[in-house]
């Protein structure tokens, strides 16, 4: 950073790296006003730099044309420009001002009406009703709230590769919310740094931490968690630093500041007070979310008691079950030998010795193998009631099976068994044909030695395609190992009459099989498997062996461990309990959903035990050196510790002491910037001495103390800025200054802005009448070009938004960090990874592309064009002129009205020659009748859209 | 255009926010006045007016140019130089065994451990060319241009996570918020397309690059720099066709309507930010023409289309390749191809056999027709090529289903050519496990200041005052490396 710094500075001291840009005259001109400050000297490293000095009280100057003077502001300005010989420029006029006021207040413009009405007020105080009603409006918690969320890095997911969606829009509503009822700022800040910490923390509080919650979070693979933290706790110093002191302290994270006075150690000192937060989530219920779950918990708490009271009166229930399997435990199983074995897919099936089936060949993405066999009539007599498959191992396979996967796993979606009529000659009805659901018929129960966790063995047999049981580990088990699945029969399958032609011995059943792998991965397969039946107690079957053995034991001599094992298996299939304990489940899982369904949000939690902080050495946190406590730049009034050893409320409470010399100028300072375009310290973020200085230092200064003097009212001191002489003067561009104040630091004009993004979706949406105003909620899907996602490592959640919620404003659309809204992006809107406290303006084609073609922009433009054809006129001019008006709150000028008018002309006839293209250019469900009519204004009201004027603040 | 850039890159802050305004301060004396008076007189925009309406307009450099363009092959995920590049026999003898501790002491990867166990490699290799270039049998292609390139096999970044070491590599740093590569080129020297954007991203494979938007993004820059990607399909700029119902005449008229409408109001008004948004309208209806041309490839040779391994209408490396040629030969400052899933660790599908096999197969044929196509039109003397990831693999193999080899950042090699690029040699070495850069190291920075000084840059002066401070892409580092010099 030196090498660098050390070439910005060969044009000198930074006063005359000020003036690079700028005309000689004007350079001169600033010089002398600088000279002309009170605490101003020759040698500036001499004494402290302006910045780290409080704010003084100022009287403001006297002026000569005092009438010109709204207020003190105006003084400040004027007594500048008289100093300069220039003369303000005049009053915009009320059309003009209307627009100005309601876009920067709301970031909406002013109906037609409203227009009307205030350019026909002919009251003295016109001005300050409207000014007043516009703050009174709910829109303008939106306007500033959006300022605010781009200082606060606001997005809606975590950022870096994998950038997961996560919910904080409460957060952005309480934003809203405290802007609407004018928090005074100090308390502003203080709920965002510290809320949680705030004696009674109500839950708004708690809310309004998530400010620093809204740092990335990287769940990228192989990635370090500490790493991270650490890098969230530095941008809570950067962005702490920038947007209330205005202060580039994240410079100090490596080394001491080079220029301002901060040392490296101070910075540590400032993060061991932001370093000791948990970051949890809040639940946030609705009214209503809060008045179900307590009866929710009681319908539990009754249910339990219930079920607590049948397991409490077991009677002889667990002992009639005990005795079902007297003599009767034991469970024979004879292996099945396949007469055909078929792949759906066309691997290859081998037969080994031992009656099971190998599986070669190609390796299909989905297969589904047939087996026929014929159960002996001595089975089948007594009937058959249990299934088993074995899926084994073989060298043959990969990593040794018992799957066919890369790594020997594979997915049985179904497993199904059908009767076949053994009449020899003819082919078996095809078992992968019969339907799914068949399976969950034929099965009772299912059980395997092992399962993998969301593959259960039970899937196999639910009758589902996308469901099946697979058998990978977790923890370092192995996994290609012989795995045994058991499948109970609801009924027994016994031996079925058998036509007197067959051939086949009398008595045999013959039973097809279907393994059928469906699963969407390629190649989840079994690699080979074998089949065997049994005539044991379907009940005995599935006991697991601990559960058998406990049942070969004499009751008396059972252990205690057995006992338990006993009653916990009876209470499986105890039929008393089974409908009272369905009933626990299913409102506990109602009572999870009931959870799920509260949104919460992102939250800062102190520690009880502070972590320990270190100077990391050259910013790195694996090298730490020196311990440090929590503290302060020593350049700062020092900060006061309500216990032993200051924390992050005392440093919030410190921000927005009336000491401190910072926090109240850049607040001032960034309104001022988004009244006028630029802040009157142009670095709004970097007050230090490497900062720009302040054009009118007096006037900031006393705008500072103002706002303390205020209660830190924002709305207060926005009004004061709005009703000054210096925000209503027109801001069209003065010829007499273009060589000597080409950056208008004089303010001898207004300036023109072009709107943010949001707001020109908003102002369209407004023209067109389609708006909706509802506030506040999460996020929406405004339409957006499917190619988006080509771009993004994961697909983003994004259902276009329909109905109203379509049309809501555009600070509601959902953010994604990696892949944020084109429209978003194409107009500015900062990437959300780091605190942004000003927005650029570019102008680009990209820009004018995305206005005159975007499809959903085309939308607005035709409903636009419904509602000018809605105008209860014949008339083209007047039509136009009501066009004029919806778009940019003022008529027409005569040689704009006949530049439209001309086009409207040749839009016409072009159209009425070219019917399919009007068709397709009139908005649908409009009568085709008038297609060509439609389409033309649809054509005029896209040009009004895309004027430079309809997307600026003039 | 009269041009007065002293120091044409190190504008003033006051200035930076305002994309457009600080053409008319830059140019204040003549160019502005006077394409201000033309347009106040109502008059269709004159030639000064187009230039200094652009901010895109190409601009003079610090110093003499070697080269006027970048195509920047990014080879995402980390190609692994041991496969490809940077044969060890000392490796090979040491397969299997643990790394020596001295190696990996105080060390973090991403996966694996310090008691990982060394891989050697089960590819040939051979030398080639004039030069006698170390290339393995995985990039036969390249190997055919041994001499036209010259192969780094020393360097070095900082961050083993594939987001921010993506980062690290577009835009010096691995923290967000930064300009890119290709925003800072734009931003100091322009473009010298005027129908298409400065900076031009492509991209290949199964999914974008991890990291997404901020790896072409323009940081504190305006967004008139920021990389535009061109999608695949008709539409490679989101909303470039008109809307259903207005054909290329209609949207004409329509551009004409809104210009005349917009002249009204700077004559009223006199802000010159209504005169660049009326060559934004201008510049864009020509998008609307030159960018289908532009990627309509069917009019290319059979012979072109087949040494590329080119197909109208499918989305591939070498479709991009062909493209990227396209667009320099049209000007186009900055050009980037992103070609995903080098990330080998040994998964299943991330393995060192096929699927490394599979991207070598989709990369090697195209980039080196790119570099011999470019020399055929006698273009590669002005463009220069550079292939790379953002890291590249451990000499210690990664276990997983199959064999695999981790993020490694001590380092790994990266190819360039033309512009300025001295062709036939091989830079630098590794020791004899390859695991730390031992000669001549070039770390991500050097390169970066060396590309700019290609470029006639001096990275020290490209800088940008943002919170006080004046950045740059090569942050307080920075060496041009000078054996890569022709």
């Amino acid at each position: 950073m030196h090498r660098i710094l050390l070439t910005a500075l060969t044009h000198g001291t930074s006063r005359a790296r000020f003036a690079v840009g700028m005309g000689a005259a004007v350079l001169l001109a600033i010089v002398a006003g600088a000279s002309a400050r009170p605490d101003d000297d020759a040698a500036p490293s001499s004494r402290r730099h302006w910045a780290f000095v409080r704010p003084s009280r100022l009287t403001p100057p006297d002026v000569r044309d005092r009438e010109w003077t709204r207020n003190a502001i105006d003084a400040f300005i004027l007594a500048r420009l008289e100093r300069e010989r220039v003369a303000p420029s005049p009053e915009a006029d009320r059309a003009t001002l209307i627009r100005r006021l309601s876009l920067d207040l709301l970031g909406l413009p002013p109906t037609v009406d409203e227009v009307d009405k205030f350019v026909a007020d002919a009251r003295p105080d016109a001005y300050e009703r409207l000014v007043d009603r516009l703050l009174d409006s709910p829109h303008y918690g939106e306007r500033w709230g959006r300022h605010w969320l781009d200082a606060a890095r606001y997005a809606d997911s975590n950022g870096y590769t994998i950038d997961g969606a996560r919910s904080i829009w409460k957060y952005r509503d309480w934003v809203i919310q405290a802007l609407n009822a004018d928090l005074p700022f100090d308390q502003f800040t203080i709920w965002q740094m510290a809320g949680d910490m705030l004696p009674g923390a109500t839950v708004d509080q708690i809310i309004a931490t998530g400010f620093h919650r809204n740092t990335l979070r990287n769940e990228e693979g192989g990635t370090d968690q500490e790493q991270f933290r650490v890098e969230a706790v530095a941008d809570r110093i950067n962005t702490t630093g920038s947007v209330f002191l205005g202060l580039t302290i994240g410079c100090a994270r490596c080394h001491d500041h080079k220029y301002d006075p901060v040392s490296q150690r101070e910075y540590y000192q400032l993060f061991a007070l932001l370093n000791n937060a948990d970051e949890p989530s809040l639940p946030v219920p609705t009214t209503q979310q809060s008045k179900e779950e307590p009866a929710l918990l009681a319908e539990i708490a009754e249910a339990e008691k219930r079920l607590k009271m049948v397991d409490d009166n077991l009677g002889t229930r667990q002992s009639d079950w005990e005795k079902m399997f007297d003599g009767r435990l034991g469970v024979d199983w004879t292996v099945l030998d396949p007469i055909e074995v078929r792949s759906a897919a066309g691997a290859t099936m081998t037969k080994l010795d031992d009656k099971s089936v190998l599986v070669g060949g190609s390796t299909p993405a989905r297969d589904t193998y047939t087996v026929v066999v014929d159960v002996p009539a001595e089975l089948a007599k007594p009937g058959v009631t249990a299934i088993r498959l074995e899926a084994l191992t073989h060298d043959s396979l990969p990593q040794r099976g018992p799957g066919r996967a890369g790594n020997g796993n594979f997915v049985l979606n179904e497993f199904v068994v059908t009767e076949q009529s053994a009449v020899a000659g003819r082919q078996p009805a095809e078992p992968s044909a019969v339907s799914g659901q068949q399976s969950a018929e034929t099965f009772s129960s299912a059980i395997a030695d092992h399962s993998q966790d969301k593959f259960p063995v039970a899937a196999a047999v639910d009758g589902k395609l996308d469901t099946g049981w697979a058998i990978n580990t977790g923890g370092g088990k192995p996994m290609n190992v012989d795995r045994t699945a058991v499948f109970v029969l609801k009924a027994p399958i016994t031996a079925a009459p058998v036509a007197q032609t067959s051939d086949d011995p009398p008595g045999n059943v013959r039973l097809a099989f279907a393994l059928r792998h469906e699963h969407t991965g390629a190649g989840y397969l079994i690699g080979r498997f074998r089949l065997a039946v049994t005539t044991a107690l379907g009940d005995a079957v599935v006991l697991p062996e601990s559960v058998r053995a406990a049942l070969t034991v004499a009751p008396a001599e059972r252990s205690d461990e057995q006992k338990k094992l006993l009653a916990a298996e009876f209470r499986k299939v105890d039929k008393e309990r089974i409908p009272i304990a369905g009933r626990v489940d299913e409102l506990k899982e109602t009572h999870k959903q009931l959870k799920a369904a509260i949104t919460t949000s992102l939250v800062m939690s102190e520690r009880k035990q502070p972590r320990e902080t270190y100077v990391h050495f050259r910013g790195d946190f694996l090298r730490p050196g020196d311990r440090v406590d929590g503290g302060v730049p020593a350049v700062f009034p020092p900060i006061v510790a309500r216990g032993e050893r200051p924390d992050r409320l005392d440093l919030a409470r410190w921000l927005v002491d009336p000491a401190n010399p910072l926090t109240a100028r850049v607040t001032v300072n960034r309104a001022w910037q988004q009244f006028f375009g630029a802040g009157l310290v142009a670095t709004e973020n970097d007050f230090g001495t490497q900062g720009t200085p302040p054009t009118h230092p007096e006037l900031l200064d006393w705008l500072a103390t103002e706002l303390v003097e205020r209660d830190w009212s924002l709305k207060s001191l926005h009004r004061l800025i709005v009703s000054s002489a210096t925000y209503r003067q027109s801001s069209r561009v003065r010829q007499d200054l273009t060589t000597s104040d080409p950056n208008n630091k004089l303010l001898a004009r207004q300036v023109r802005l072009r709107l943010e993004a949001e707001t020109i979706r908003d102002v369209a949406l407004a023209a067109s009448d389609l708006l909706s105003r509802e506030l506040g909620g999460p996020g929406i899907y405004p339409p957006q070009p499917e190619e988006v996602y080509r771009f993004t490592q994961v697909k983003k959640f994004w259902k276009e938004s329909q109905g109203d919620e379509r049309f809501r404003r555009g600070l509601y659309t959902y953010f994604w960090r990696s892949s944020p809204h084109p429209f978003l992006t194409t107009f500015d809107v900062p990437d959300m990874t780091v605190a942004c406290t000003r927005r650029v303006r570019s102008n680009t084609p990209l820009q004018a592309l995305t206005l005159a073609n975007d499809r959903a922009f085309f939308e607005i433009t035709q409903a636009l064009a419904a509602r000018m054809l809605a105008e209860p006129t014949a008339s083209d001019k007047d039509r136009l002129r009501a066009a004029f008006q919806m778009c940019l709150a003022r008529e027409p000028n005569e040689r704009e009205a006949i530049g439209l008018a001309a086009y409207l002309d040749t839009q016409r006839a072009h159209f009425s020659q070219a019917a399919a293209d009007a068709a397709l250019v009139a908005p649908k469900g409009h009568p085709t009748a008038n297609a060509a009519e439609t389409a033309a204004w649809v054509a005029v009201a896209r040009v009004l859209i895309n004027l430079d004027e309809f997307i600026t603040r003039e | 255009m009269p041009q007065n850039h002293s120091k044409p890159i190190d504008r003033a802050d006051e200035l930076r926010h305002i994309t457009r305004r600080h053409f008319f301060s830059d140019c204040r004396i003549g160019v502005g006045s006077l394409a201000l008076a033309s347009m106040l007189a109502d008059s269709q925009p004159t030639h000064a007016e187009a230039t200094t309406s652009n901010p895109l307009a190409s601009r003079p450099t610090h110093f003499a140019a070697k080269a006027k363009h970048v195509i920047f092959l990014f080879m995402a995920g980390g190609p692994s130089q041991l496969e490809l590049f940077d044969y060890k026999p000392k490796l090979q003898e040491l397969n299997g065994q643990v790394v020596p501790s001295s190696y990996v002491k105080n060390k973090r990867f991403a996966f694996i451990k310090q008691d990982a166990k060394l891989l050697g490699t089960r590819r040939k290799f051979a030398r080639h060319g004039q030069s006698g270039a170390e290339i393995s049998e995985c990039l036969p292609n390249l190997a055919s241009i041994a001499d036209d390139v010259a192969i780094v096999r020393s360097v070095a970044t900082d961050v083993f996570n594939h987001g921010p070491a993506k980062l690290f590599v577009n835009t010096g740093s691995s923290r967000f918020g930064l300009p890119s590569m290709g925003s800072w080129v734009t931003y100091g020297i322009g473009s010298e397309s005027r129908d298409l954007p400065g900076f031009v991203v492509l991209q290949s494979g199964p999914r974008g690059p991890r990291g997404g938007s901020p790896l072409w993004g323009s940081g504190f820059l305006p967004t008139t720099y920021q990389g535009v990607p061109f999608l695949s399909g008709p539409e490679p700029i989101l909303n470039l066709s008109s809307p259903p119902g207005f054909d290329h005449g209609g949207q004409g008229d329509f551009v004409q309507a809104v210009a005349a409408l917009n002249r009204a109001r700077l004559d009223a008004v006199g802000d010159p930010e209504i005169a660049t948004r009326i060559a934004a309208y201008e510049m864009a209806y020509r998008m609307q023409s030159s960018t289908p041309e532009l990627m309509d490839i069917g009019g290319e040779s059979k012979e072109t289309l087949a040494a590329y391994g080119a197909e109208p209408g499918k989305v591939s490396f070498a479709n991009n390749c062909l493209l990227a040629r396209r667009l320099v030969e049209r000007g186009v400052r900055f050009v980037q191809l992103y070609h995903t899933d080098w990330d080998h660790h040994g998964n299943n599908d991330t393995h060192l056999g096929e699927p490394l096999d599979g991207r070598c197969k989709e990369v090697d044929g195209p980039a080196a027709m790119l570099v011999r196509d470019l020399k055929q039109r006698g273009l590669l003397d002005q463009t220069i090529v550079v292939w790379g990831g953002e890291f590249g693999r451990t000499p210690m193999g990664e276990p997983r289903d199959q064999i695999g080899r981790d993020h490694h950042v001590d380092g790994y090699t990266m190819w360039l050519a033309g512009g300025g690029i001295k062709p036939g040699q091989t830079i630098g070495a590794t020791d004899e496990l390859g695991f730390y850069a031992v000669e001549d190291r070039v770390h991500v920075h050097d390169l970066q200041a060396t590309i700019l000084h290609l470029l006639g840059l001096d990275h020290t002066r490209l800088t940008y005052r943002f919170q006080g401070r004046d950045f740059r892409l090569t942050d307080v580092a920075g060496q041009v490396v000078d054996r890569l010099l022709a």
